[in-house]
């Protein structure tokens, strides 16, 4: 069955109810090697559900997702949660970094969480601020940065385990949209630079723009796929 | 006014179920909190209420015309104390004494209940047939009677009975006689000297208590204030005028104050009568006693006004910036005035420690300063010391637990004081009564039991020998005179300690004073049967073993233990709450970071053990800390360290650690509730 390029990750028939709402109806999506794809769609979509479940934060009512082929969806919350830790990086909109830890110990926890040793995993973190523009600010605490530097810490943190895939959900949805738009445009290419795929859920035309596919989600199911480039 | 209060109780309502867990914690924590403080107060209102029901006993000089003639005498049965009273009428309108319905008649007995029991009980020939009339005349009232398990009677007399013109000297509870005084009126105002120094270990244990208390309160209080600082300061980003945000913050707490406030009540309620059940100078507690009564109303009324007031402060921050709050800056680093005040005390304390015990009601006051100093000095230094050991833990930590613990504990260390200050304070409290808890072994142990003795002057005491001898012709007992070599003032040194009491009147003395004594075998019956039949043979003196004399000094020591003992078990309770519930609110705090880390695949023992060292580490140090610190500001008095001393200690250890390590277990299920559905979402 599997095709060329073959997918990182995919989720087939996805289906994940809260009560009476169906968040998702149904969403089949497969992920590239370092691929970026943005989903879109409007508010109560289904958008974050959809990536909960493909990033094994959630456990989808029925379909399976799978990373390299293998089955994720129905493994304990032990196990997903050490993939979320290895294979996974995450950005979110606002709260991954800890306040009390300077930027360079929130970039190396989850490399220190992986097994290495502290003073390796802070030497590997603060080897990311330089490309990211943070030189500098290495022992600074998240509450000293600001909004937009705060989000390529972040950025920084969730490449440094050299994920699979890196989620992200709305991360600049807090920023102006100047440095919105500067933040996303490291977070992508970052990634790619990193050969890491990405999901991104944005509500901003131009962020999609910079990824190499968008998905429409609509009531929970999907819209039209673009395949190709933008 | 309205509006704001409407308001609050919408955002108390509307908060959630996370919200109102917070509410919860917080309501419980005022609870326990009006609970303890009504316990102390409760403590210090039923000593007071002892001294009152114990003053008329103690004749004062008449100012005007004599009515009465009154005298005290203590007689023992079955190793207790008998407190007598004797009256005795010069004119019709003799004053009625308190908790009788009219003035005893010559030949009368009136007795508290539980001596009536006991003479019920006892065989004649070993105590009824002490008093002038076998069964008891009439029953005292509440009013006359110190506790329910008290022996007291008494007895009327003419006024021309020798009993009632004798002084009596010849014991050493200065409190426990009286010679005959011409009265008008009783002394219900005034309070004798061992009430004296019962309020004042009772004011004691009420530092011990309290101080921590309102530390713990104060805490409870700040942690309504934390939950709501994120909500509060977008309230001030989107407009609200500080005395809006004041205003909902503080009704809010002052609401779930109050009815924390009215919980604790109905706590300590409902907790009486185990309370009353403690025994305090032999005996349990009426209930009305240890009821504040009126001063409930104060109580309930102050805790949510200090909750309020403690609010305002915790908000200041808020309100002065709302930035400061939202965004989360660097605290500022603790100054070093911190360590310094607390050596300053512990210096100054060294030095003056030597000489408090000699400067006597000075000296005690000076100590209750110090005690209340040392606690705020410990509260000071505190945070600082937590602050360092955050450095030190998170500099040398390997793994992220410990990376995690230690910059927490940098970043916030009030916070972490905050959760182990109880167990901080608790250690004081152990370590200082450490040392004051003494062993039975410093009693003078062998106090012989047998041994009746009866001071009689020294012109008469062939003759009271010979009618000794006669009285206890049908027993088994061998009476002996023997001269005493100095002048005695009916002081009977044993021990050549104890024995700067005030004389108590021994003018009617004359110099030279002979020891009548009788050796009685067979056991405390028999003894008994010696005392019954030597009543009376002296006039107002009692046949008195060195044992019997024993029985004062034995109770203190005592009553000095089941005080520590509910001090430490309340400031443990306090302890332990404290620990559980800022626990639990430092992971409701923090709820959104741990759901975000659990959710980028931080394993939950992480978190976990994260979260207990937080509290481990100061723990340790702290506690360590403050216990040497306690056994240093006791070492002036210290009866010496004995095996109570030492159990204390082990007692204080294990039940410290182990509780504070179960209080903060129970975070663990609330751990792992906010971090089930880690879907991340702003609150
Ligand atoms: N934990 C939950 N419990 C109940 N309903 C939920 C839960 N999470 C999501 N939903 C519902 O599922 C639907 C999809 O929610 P989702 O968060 O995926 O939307 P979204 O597309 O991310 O919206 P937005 O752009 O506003 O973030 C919505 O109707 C929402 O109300
Ligand atoms: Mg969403």
């Amino acid at each position: 069955m599997n095709t060329v390029p073959p997918s990182v990750l995919s989720g087939t028939g996805l289906v994940k109810a809260f009560g009476p709402t169906v968040a998702l109806g149904g969403v089949d999506l497969a992920v590239g090697r370092a691929e970026a794809v943005a989903i879109m769609g409007p508010s109560g979509s289904g958008k974050s559900t959809l990536l909960h479940c493909l990033a094994g934060i959630m456990r989808p009512d029925r379909g399976e997702v799978r990373l390299l082929g293998d089955r994720i969806d129905d493994l304990g919350e032990r196990r997903r949660s050490a993939l979320r830790r290895s294979r996974f990086g995450f950005v979110f909109q606002f709260g991954q970094l800890l306040p009390e830890l300077p930027a360079d110990e929130n970039v190396a926890l989850p490399l220190m969480l992986g097994g290495t040793a502290r003073r390796e995993a802070v030497q590997a973190a603060r080897g990311w601020f330089g490309p990211l523009g943070l030189a500098g600010l290495e022992g600074r605490r998240p509450g000293e940065l600001s909004g937009g530097q705060a989000q390529r810490v972040a950025i920084a943190r969730a490449l440094a385990p050299r994920p699979a895939v890196v989620f992200a959900d709305e991360p600049t949805g807090a920023l102006d949209q100047a440095t919105g738009h500067d933040t996303m445009r490291l977070l992508v290419e970052a990634t790619k630079h990193n050969g890491a795929s990405l999901v991104v859920v944005t509500h901003d035309p131009a962020v999609a723009g910079w990824c190499d596919r968008t998905v429409e989600v609509r009531d929970g199911r999907l819209l039209t796929p673009f395949p190709g480039a933008a | 006014m309205r509006t704001v209060f409407e308001l609050s109780w919408r955002l108390l309502r509307g908060g959630g179920r996370r919200g109102m867990l917070g509410s919860l914690l917080t309501l419980a924590a005022v609870a326990v909190s009006t609970g303890l403080l009504l316990f102390a107060v409760g403590a210090n209102h039923a000593f007071a209420a002892r001294s009152a029901a114990d003053a008329w006993r103690h004749p004062a000089k008449t100012h005007g015309t004599a009515t009465a003639i009154e005298a005290l005498n203590t007689d023992y049965a079955r190793g207790r104390q008998i407190t007598v009273v004797e009256l005795a009428a010069l004119s019709g309108d003799a004053p009625v004494p308190p908790g009788m319905k009219r003035f005893p008649k010559p030949g009368e007995v009136w007795t508290s209940p539980a001596l009536a029991s006991l003479m019920r009980t006892m065989p004649a020939d070993q105590l009824s047939q002490r008093f002038p009339s076998r069964t008891p005349t009439g029953t005292l009232g509440r009013s006359a009677v110190v506790h329910p398990d008290e022996l007291v009677a008494v007895v009327g007399r003419a006024a021309s009975d020798p009993a009632l013109s004798a002084g009596r000297s010849d014991t050493m509870i200065a409190d426990g006689v009286a010679s005959p005084t011409r009265i008008d009126r009783y002394a219900t105002g005034s309070q004798s000297a061992t009430a004296f120094v019962y309020q004042v270990l009772a004011a004691i244990a009420s530092v011990l208590m309290v101080v921590p208390l309102l530390v713990f309160g104060g805490a409870a209080a700040r942690l309504t204030v934390a939950r709501r600082d994120q909500r509060l300061a977008a309230l001030r980003l989107v407009g609200a005028t500080p005395g809006q945000v004041v205003a909902v913050t503080v009704a809010e707490a002052v609401l779930t104050a109050a009815a924390g406030a009215v919980l604790g009540t109905v706590l300590f309620a409902v907790a009486m009568p185990a309370l009353t059940q403690i025994p305090i100078a032999g005996g349990t507690w009426y209930a009305s006693d240890v009821w504040p009564g009126l001063w409930v109303l104060p109580v309930v009324l102050a805790v949510p006004v200090l909750v309020g007031i403690s609010a305002v402060a915790g908000l200041r921050r808020v309100v002065v910036g709302p930035l400061g709050v939202a965004r989360r800056e660097t605290p500022p680093g603790l100054r070093a005035v911190r360590p310094l005040a607390f050596l300053a005390i512990v210096i100054a304390f060294g030095f003056l420690a030597g000489g408090l015990t000699s400067m006597g009601r000075t000296g005690l006051i000076l100590l209750l300063v110090f005690l209340a100093l040392a606690f705020l000095g410990i509260n000071l230094v505190g945070p600082w010391i937590v602050a360092i050991i955050g450095r030190i833990a998170a500099g040398t930590a390997r793994g992220p637990a410990r990376l995690l613990a230690g910059r927490r504990l940098m970043d916030d260390p009030r916070a972490a004081w905050r959760t182990v200050a109880g167990v901080a304070l608790t250690g004081f409290v152990a370590g200082f009564l450490a040392l004051l808890n003494p062993s039975s072994g410093m009693l003078g142990h062998g106090a012989a039991a047998d041994r009746l003795e009866i001071t009689v002057p020294e012109a008469s005491a062939a003759t009271s020998a010979a009618q000794a001898r006669d009285r206890l012709r049908a027993l088994p007992a061998k009476v002996t005179v023997e001269r005493a070599a100095k002048p005695s003032h009916g002081v009977r040194g044993t021990d050549g300690e104890g024995n700067d009491e005030p004389d108590g009147g021994g003018n009617d003395e004359p110099d030279g004073t002979a020891t009548i004594r009788a050796v009685v075998d067979g056991g405390r019956e028999n003894v008994d049967r010696a005392r019954t039949a030597l009543t009376g043979l002296i006039p107002g003196h009692n046949a008195t073993t060195e044992a019997d004399s024993d029985i004062g000094s034995a109770r203190l020591l005592a009553d000095l233990r089941t005080g520590a003992l509910t001090v430490l078990a309340v400031s443990f309770l306090i302890a332990i709450t404290s620990a559980g519930i800022t626990g639990a609110s430092a992971v409701l705090d923090r709820r959104q970071t741990y759901a975000m880390l659990r959710l980028a695949g931080t394993p939950l023992d992480v978190l976990d053990k994260a979260r207990r060292q937080e509290t481990l580490i100061p723990l340790l140090v702290m506690g360590g800390g403050s216990l040497a610190t306690g056994l240093f500001f006791a070492t002036p008095f210290a009866m010496g360290f004995g095996s109570t001393g030492a159990l204390t200690l082990v007692a204080f250890v294990t039940l410290g650690f182990g509780g504070i390590l179960a209080a903060s277990a129970l975070s663990r299920p609330l751990l792992r509730a906010v971090t089930t559905n880690p879907a991340p979402r702003p609150d």
